[in-house]
């Protein structure tokens, strides 16, 4: 049994793991090597905790208690005495493969080491260490206080024990969890490939506008947003650069070939929502609604 | 305003589905389901399409499955409509340009998103050939308004906008299925919590059937020429066996 986690990376999703697992009654240590990263994160969970108070999802006293799990801390060794540790860092192998070296070596025999990649292999994370079979990947979703998915990832060499663990732990923090194998994009991030892939090919094409597309998926197919403006509000260079990745390690398999529309608006630095302009523009009055056609 | 009598030819569940609309809507409607569909009774509130039948306001060819039965239904229709009623023809698993070239009257061609469930959302994709002319474009229209639905004209390309969307999420499941990625209960639950869809992609193909999900990547195959979009080997054994895609992994 989990009592004690521990959270590299202090970003949005690291924040938001320390935020849902504080407020199930375990004991938080949430790191980062940045201190404006750190004090951005406890400012950023105060907050969160205090809306899901006005929201009455959780009672006064609960925040307080939560508020008062999380450790916060610039120090790798105030993980040691964590039963599990859960990196939330940049999205890279090299990066992530020496921290788990790292981590290896100082936690505990029984202690997991959990990913919270989105599309790495946990298989590979895994060899950095001298424990494959504590190695995990526990996906969470953004906004992570919200998102009720999680996906357990069980790379080749991941125990049963220690799946089941993770598994256990993400049903505790209130979520939905998944079991998956550890293939690239895993389940959701593989599986939502062609809804943005043959969007853009359609596009491509000249089938129909970036409008018309959005506005048939959603009234046609019930969607609750188009593949147009959930790509800009992913980012575009985010959900380019998770296709690239999908695509090189299923060794340039044509089903996930990234699109040059997408690539070109990278190189353009229209982004999405966050640069002010994507497929649509969101500068001044806001986003160019998509259009119903009759 | 046109009249409401219309013929609908093609196949099941799709026939079905459109009769049922149009019934709802007081169309006086005849139909026709192909021998090879898996429901060979008239639906509730419609009569038996007969080939001497008096003249229709229009017509709707919702055949997807076989390309010779089409063929052989659009053939048939160009032979005994007169030239000047509009044919509405699926044009998920051929494009209208395909289909125009086999008929006499091309221009009173239009193509339309049929596919199964799709009907429910209130938007129907329509296609507008360069063979396709003014007055089919706008008895379609008209058609598509009396049914209470919203018209979205798109470009003419096979699988359309939404048939094509979906069918590539469900082969894409049908693959990762294969795989043993996860369980398709987890693969449905996954797509719904963590990108909000609406269904899993096997509850779709559920509703849809594999036959169907599989016309459409066998056409897009076979006009792209591309790799991209050959079915997965679990979705052909499913469309062929007539399985649920769930029940496929065991």
């Amino acid at each position: 049994m989990i009592k004690s986690i521990g959270i590299v990376g202090a970003g949005t999703m690291g924040s938001g793991i320390a935020e849902v697992a504080a407020l199930a009654g375990i004991a938080t240590v949430l790191t980062d090597t940045s201190e404006p990263t750190l004090t951005a994160a406890r400012e950023r969970i105060a907050q969160s905790i205090k809306r899901a108070v006005g929201k009455k999802r959780v009672s006064a006293s609960e925040a307080e208690e939560a508020n008062a799990r999380i450790t916060l801390t610039p120090s790798l060794a105030d993980l040691t005495a964590c039963d599990l540790v859960v990196e939330a860092i940049i999205e890279d192998e090299q990066v992530k493969r020496d921290l788990f070296r790292q981590l290896d070596r100082m936690l505990a025999p029984h202690a997991i080491l959990g990913s919270n990649t989105s599309s790495l292999s946990i298989t590979a994370l895994a060899s950095a260490t001298q424990r494959p079979d504590k190695v995990v990947g526990i996906h969470f979703f953004n906004p992570v206080p919200l998102m009720k998915l999680v996906e357990v990832v069980q790379g080749r060499h991941t125990s049963n024990d220690t799946a089941l663990e993770a598994f256990e732990l993400a049903q505790r923090l209130g979520k939905t969890a998944v079991l998956c194998k550890d293939t690239p994009g895993f389940i959701v991030n593989r599986i939502a490939r062609p809804f943005y892939g043959e969007a853009l090919r359609l596009l491509g094409e000249g089938v129909a506008s970036a409008e018309q597309i959005d506005y048939i998926v959603k009234t046609e197919g019930g969607f609750k947003m188009g593949p147009f403006e959930l790509m800009d509000l992913i980012g575009i260079d985010v959900n380019y650069a998770v296709t690239k990745s999908v695509y090189e390690q299923f060794a340039h398999e044509p089903r996930f070939r990234p699109h040059a529309i997408q690539k070109q608006m990278v190189d353009a630095g229209t982004l999405g929502r966050k640069a002010g302009r994507g497929f649509f523009d969101y500068a001044g009055a806001g986003p160019n609604p998509p259009k119903a056609q009759s | 305003m046109m009249e409401k009598h219309i013929w609908i030819l093609g196949d099941s569940p799709l026939v079905e589905e459109y009769t049922a609309l149009f019934v709802q809507h007081e169309f006086e409607t005849r139909v026709r389901i192909n021998p090879e569909g898996a429901v060979s009774r008239v639906p509730l509130g419609a009569r038996q399409f007969v080939e001497s039948e008096q003249i229709t306001s229009a017509v709707l060819e919702l055949t997807a499955l076989s390309q010779e039965t089409k063929r052989k239904n659009l053939v048939l229709l160009d032979d005994i409509v007169p030239f000047h009623i509009p044919i509405l023809s699926a044009s998920v698993t051929a494009t209208v340009a395909e289909q125009a070239s086999w008929l006499k009257y091309p221009s009173r061609l239009i193509g339309i998103g049929a596919f199964p469930t799709l009907l429910d959302s209130g938007t129907i994709e329509l296609v507008q050939s360069p063979t396709t002319g003014n007055p089919a474009r706008v008895a379609a229209e008209q058609l598509v308004a009396m049914l209470e639905m919203h018209v979205a004209l798109v470009e003419d390309s096979v699988g359309l906008v939404m048939p094509r969307i979906l069918c590539s999420l469900i082969n894409e499941a049908c693959f990762a299925l294969a795989e043993q990625l996860a369980e398709p209960e987890d693969i449905d639950t996954a797509m719904k919590l963590g990108t909000n869809y609406p269904c899993g992609p096997f509850e779709w193909a559920e509703r849809i059937g594999a036959k169907h999900v599989l016309a459409v990547m066998k056409a897009l195959h076979r006009f792209y020429e591309e790799d991209r979009y050959r079915s997965a080997p679990l979705l052909q054994m499913a469309a062929l066996r007539n399985m649920s895609l769930r029940k496929m992994n065991g």
